[in-house]
C-alpha cells in the first residue's frame, strides 16, 4: 500500500537489519506495562502475601495473637474492589464532563497503581479520585482542584493532592496511556476506505463497539494486548463480518484468532462486580487495612507517641548531662561524650546545648 | 587570657598549672594525664598557619581560610574569648578541632578522632576554606576525582559515550560525597584507574603542558606590556628634551639676531618630522603586538566532534502509515457531533483535524500483529 501523508523514512531497510519498531512498541506502555495473564495473577498474589504479612506484624506488635482474628483480603477480593471503583470512574467523568480520554487514562492509572500497591494500604476510593485528577492533567484537560472537589462529597482538595505524588510514583511517572478508544475511532475512520462502505450499518456497529471498548477497561486486556487489538476485538463483537473484511484489507487476517480470544475475554470479564459482594469486601477492608496508614488509629497514634517520647527522653538526658557537667566543671568533656553517644554532628551540638 | 590573673580559675584541668607568659602557646598544652613526653615543649614544627596546608590551592590568593568570631573548638570548648588566636582545622573525617587539641592528641602519632573514632594523623588536618563542611568535603572529593577522571571530550568517539562517562563520574562523586556503597565505589575508581592508566597519565601531561603554555602566554603578554610602557615613557622623555632643546635653539637664534621667519620655518619643519616619526613608531608597535599575540595563541582545535541533537521524528520508527491511505475527509460523527468542544478547539491555530484522524488510524493499525508476553519470561518484582 502506498504511504499517504507521512511516508516512512527511506533508509528503513538500509540503516539496520532489524525490522524497525512501531511507535507503540517503543512506548512505556509496551515496555513496562505488558504482562501475561499468569504474570498478572502471580504479581497480585505475591503482593497480597507481602502486604498481609506486613500488616500482620503491625497487629502482632500491638497485641500478641491479635492478627488471627482478622480475615485479610485475598488477591481476587482486592481485584474485585478495584474493579468496583473502576466502574465509578466513568460516572465521575460524566459528572465533570471529561472526555473519554480522561476516563480511559484514569482507569489505566488505577489498574496500574494496584499492580504496585495493595488495597489494604491505600483505599481505592481516594486513589480513584487522584487518578482522575492526574489523568485530567496528563491528557491536557486540566481542571482547577477546587472546582474538581466541589462536586465530590466528603472530599477536600488535600485528600486528592496528598496521594498525587504517590500515584505518579507508583506509575513510575509513565503517564502516557494508549487507549483502545482511539484505535476504535481509527477503525471507524479507516473502514470508510473500504469499497463496501455502508454508513448506516457501520454507524450502528461503532456505537456497539464503543460500548465494548469501555467495558474492556474493566478487564486486564490492556496489560496483555495492544490497544489496536482490543479495539479490533470490540469491533469484532459488534460486527464480525465487517471487521474481518477490514483485517483482510490490512493484511492482518492472522491476528483473527487472538482478536477472538480478546473478544471472549471482554465478554466474560467485562462486567461490573456484584455490588453486594463489593460492599461486603469493603466492610471487611475497614477491619483489615494497614493500621499504620490510617490517621488517628491506635497504631498510628502509638507510633507517633513513641517517636515523641523518644525525642523527649533524649532531650532530657542531654539537659541533665549538661547541667551536671556544668555544675562539676565548665571544661568537662561533655561535648565529646554527647557527640559520641548521640551520634550528632558537631555543628548541631552547639544549638542543642543552648536550649 | 593566661596573663590575666583574675581569670586564673578558668584554667580547668586541661590547662597547665603554670600561668607563665606564654601568650600564644596553647598548642604546647597536653593532657594532664599524659606522662612525660606530653609535657615537653612542642617539637620543631610549630602550629603556625604554614604548618597545615590549605584545603584549596588557590594561586590567585582570593580564597581565604574560613574563620568566625563565634568559633569554638568542639573538643576542648575553647572559644575566641579564651584564645583570641584560636584556629580550627578540619580532619579527614570532616570534624573540626583547634590546633592545641590536634597537638595534644596527635603529636605522639596516629590516634582516634575524639568525635568519630577514625584513626587520624596530624598531617591529615587541613585549614577550613568554606563555612559549610559539606561544601568543603564536596570540593575535596571533586578535586580528587578530577585528578584521575581527566578524560576530555576528544578522547571519545562520539558525544553519547562522553555523556555516559560524565554520568559515571558524577555517580561516583555522588557516592563518595554521600558515603553510598563506598567499597564498591572505590573498586570502580580503581578499575577505571587500571583501565585508563596510560590515558590518565597522558592527560595529566597534556593538562600541564596546556597550563604551562597558558602561563607562558600570560607571562609574555605581561612582559610585552611592561616593555611597551617603558618604551612609551622613554619616548615621552625624549620628546620632552627635544622640545626643550628646540625652544632653546629658537631663543638662542633670536638672541644671535637671526631672521625670525627663518627660525620659525626651521622649528615647524622640525615639529613635522617629529610627528611623522611618532606615527611610524606607533604603527610598528601595533605590528609587533599583533605578531606577539598570534605567536602565543592556542592552536585551533581540529577534529571537532559534531554534537548532533536527537530528532525524535527522524527515528527509524513506523507509525503504521504503510498500512493505510488517509482520506482527505471522513464521515466523523465522533468529532462532529459527540464532541463539539473539540471541534471548536480544532479551529484554533495549530490544530488540524487531519492530524487527529491520522493519529487515530495509526493507533488502529499499530500492533495488530503483535503476540502476547511469554509466560516463561516471568519476573515478578513486588515492592514491600
Amino acid at each position: 500500500m502506498a504511504p499517504s501523508a507521512d511516508p516512512p523514512p527511506e533508509t528503513n531497510g538500509a540503516s539496520s537489519s532489524k525490522e524497525p519498531l512501531t511507535l507503540y512498541e517503543v512506548s512505556t506502555q509496551y515496555k513496562h506495562w505488558r504482562f501475561s495473564a499468569a504474570q498478572l495473577e502471580e504479581r497480585r498474589r505475591r503482593m497480597n502475601e507481602v502486604a498481609v504479612n506486613a500488616i500482620r506484624q503491625v497487629h502482632e506488635a500491638e497485641e500478641e495473637g491479635s492478627s488471627c482474628r482478622i480475615s485479610f483480603l485475598t488477591f481476587d477480593e482486592e481485584l474485585l474492589l478495584v474493579k468496583q471503583y473502576l466502574t465509578t470512574i466513568p460516572k465521575m467523568c460524566k459528572l465533570h464532563q471529561f472526555p473519554e480520554e480522561v476516563e480511559a487514562t484514569a482507569m489505566s492509572f488505577l489498574k496500574r497503581f494496584y499492580l504496585k500497591n495493595t488495597v489494604m494500604d491505600w483505599h481505592p476510593r481516594n486513589v480513584m479520585l487522584t487518578a482522575i485528577y492526574l489523568a485530567t492533567k496528563t491528557t491536557n484537560n486540566p481542571m482547577a482542584i477546587d472546582q474538581y472537589v466541589a462536586n465530590i462529597p466528603r472530599t477536600t482538595a488535600n485528600d486528592v493532592l496528598e496521594l498525587e505524588f504517590l500515584v505518579a510514583q507508583s506509575l513510575n511517572f509513565q503517564l502516557a496511556v494508549w487507549g483502545a478508544h482511539r484505535a476504535a475511532w481509527g477503525i471507524w475512520l479507516d473502514l470508510q476506505t473500504l469499497p463496501e462502505w455502508n454508513k448506516e450499518a457501520a454507524q450502528g456497529a461503532y456505537a456497539v463497539a464503543d460500548e465494548y471498548v469501555s467495558v474492556s477497561r474493566l478487564t486486564d486486556a490492556e496489560f496483555i494486548y495492544a490497544p489496536s487489538q482490543i479495539a479490533a476485538a470490540a469491533w469484532h463483537l459488534a460486527d464480525p463480518a465487517l471487521l474481518e473484511k477490514w483485517l483482510a484489507a490490512k493484511g492482518e487476517s492472522g491476528a483473527l484468532p487472538l482478536i477472538k480470544t480478546i473478544a471472549s475475554l471482554i465478554e466474560k470479564e467485562g462486567k461490573a462486580p456484584n455490588l453486594a459482594v463489593a460492599k461486603d469486601v469493603d466492610a471487611r477492608l475497614r477491619i483489615c487495612k494497614n493500621p499504620e496508614k490510617v490517621e488517628g488509629s491506635k497504631a498510628y497514634l502509638r507510633r507517633q507517641a513513641e517517636q515523641q517520647e523518644e525525642a523527649t527522653a533524649k532531650r532530657q538526658k542531654k539537659a541533665e548531662r549538661a547541667a551536671k557537667a556544668l555544675a562539676d566543671d565548665p571544661f568537662a568533656s561533655v561535648p565529646i561524650d554527647g557527640a559520641e553517644q548521640n551520634g550528632t554532628k558537631i555543628g548541631e551540638f552547639d544549638m542543642d546545648d543552648d536550649d | 587570657m593566661a596573663t590575666n590573673p583574675k581569670l586564673a580559675w578558668l584554667k580547668g584541668p586541661t590547662r597547665p598549672s603554670t600561668s607563665s607568659a606564654r601568650p600564644s602557646s596553647s598548642r604546647s598544652v597536653s593532657k594532664p594525664g599524659t606522662p612525660g613526653p606530653g609535657n615537653r615543649p612542642a617539637n620543631g614544627k610549630p602550629g603556625t598557619p604554614s604548618a597545615y596546608h590549605n584545603a584549596i590551592n588557590d594561586p590567585s590568593g582570593r580564597m581565604r581560610e574560613y574563620s568566625n568570631k563565634d568559633d569554638k573548638c568542639p573538643v576542648c570548648t575553647t572559644d575566641r574569648y579564651l584564645n583570641p588566636k584560636l584556629r580550627l582545622l578540619v580532619s579527614p573525617c570532616y570534624h573540626k578541632m583547634c590546633e592545641s587539641c590536634i597537638d595534644r592528641l596527635f603529636t605522639l602519632g596516629p590516634a582516634p578522632c575524639p568525635i568519630c573514632g577514625k584513626i587520624l594523623r596530624k598531617s591529615g588536618f587541613v585549614a577550613q576554606t568554606f563555612e559549610d563542611l559539606d561544601v568543603e568535603k564536596e570540593v575535596s572529593v571533586r578535586r580528587r576525582i578530577a585528578r584521575e577522571f581527566n578524560k576530555k571530550v576528544e578522547d571519545f568517539p562520539d558525544r553519547k559515550s562522553y555523556d555516559d562517562y560524565l554520568e559515571e563520574v558524577e555517580d561516583i562523586t555522588f557516592n563518595l560525597i554521600n558515603g553510598v556503597d563506598l567499597p564498591q565505589t572505590e573498586a570502580r575508581i580503581a578499575a577505571f584507574r587500571a583501565a585508563n592508566a596510560a590515558l590518565i597519565e597522558a592527560n595529566i601531561q597534556r593538562d600541564s603542558v596546556a597550563a604551562a603554555e597558558q602561563a607562558a602566554a600570560e607571562e609574555e603578554d605581561k612582559r610585552f606590556r611592561a616593555e611597551q610602557a617603558r618604551m612609551a615613557a622613554r619616548e615621552e622623555e625624549d620628546e620632552r628634551t627635544e622640545r626643550e632643546r628646540e625652544r632653546r635653539a629658537v631663543i638662542e637664534g633670536l638672541e644671535r639676531g637671526e631672521d625670525a621667519e627663518g627660525v620659525l620655518r626651521r622649528t615647524r619643519a622640525e615639529a613635522e618630522r617629529r610627528t611623522r616619526r611618532a606615527q611610524e613608531l606607533a604603527a610598528q608597535q601595533q605590528l609587533a603586538r599583533a605578531s606577539a599575540l598570534t605567536a602565543f595563541a592556542r592552536p585551533a582545535k581540529k577534529d571537532v566532534i559534531p554534537d548532533e541533537p536527537h530528532i525524535a521524528y527522524l527515528d527509524d520508527l513506523l507509525s503504521g502509515a504503510e498500512r493505510y491511505m488517509l482520506k482527505p475527509s471522513y464521515d466523523d460523527p465522533v468529532s462532529d457531533a459527540a464532541r463539539p468542544e473539540l471541534k471548536s478547539r480544532w479551529t484554533i491555530g495549530g490544530y488540524r483535524q487531519a492530524e487527529s484522524w491520522q493519529r487515530a488510524v495509526s493507533c488502529a493499525v499499530m500492533g495488530l500483529g503483535l503476540g502476547t508476553v511469554e509466560d516463561s519470561a516471568m519476573e515478578v518484582d513486588v515492592g514491600a
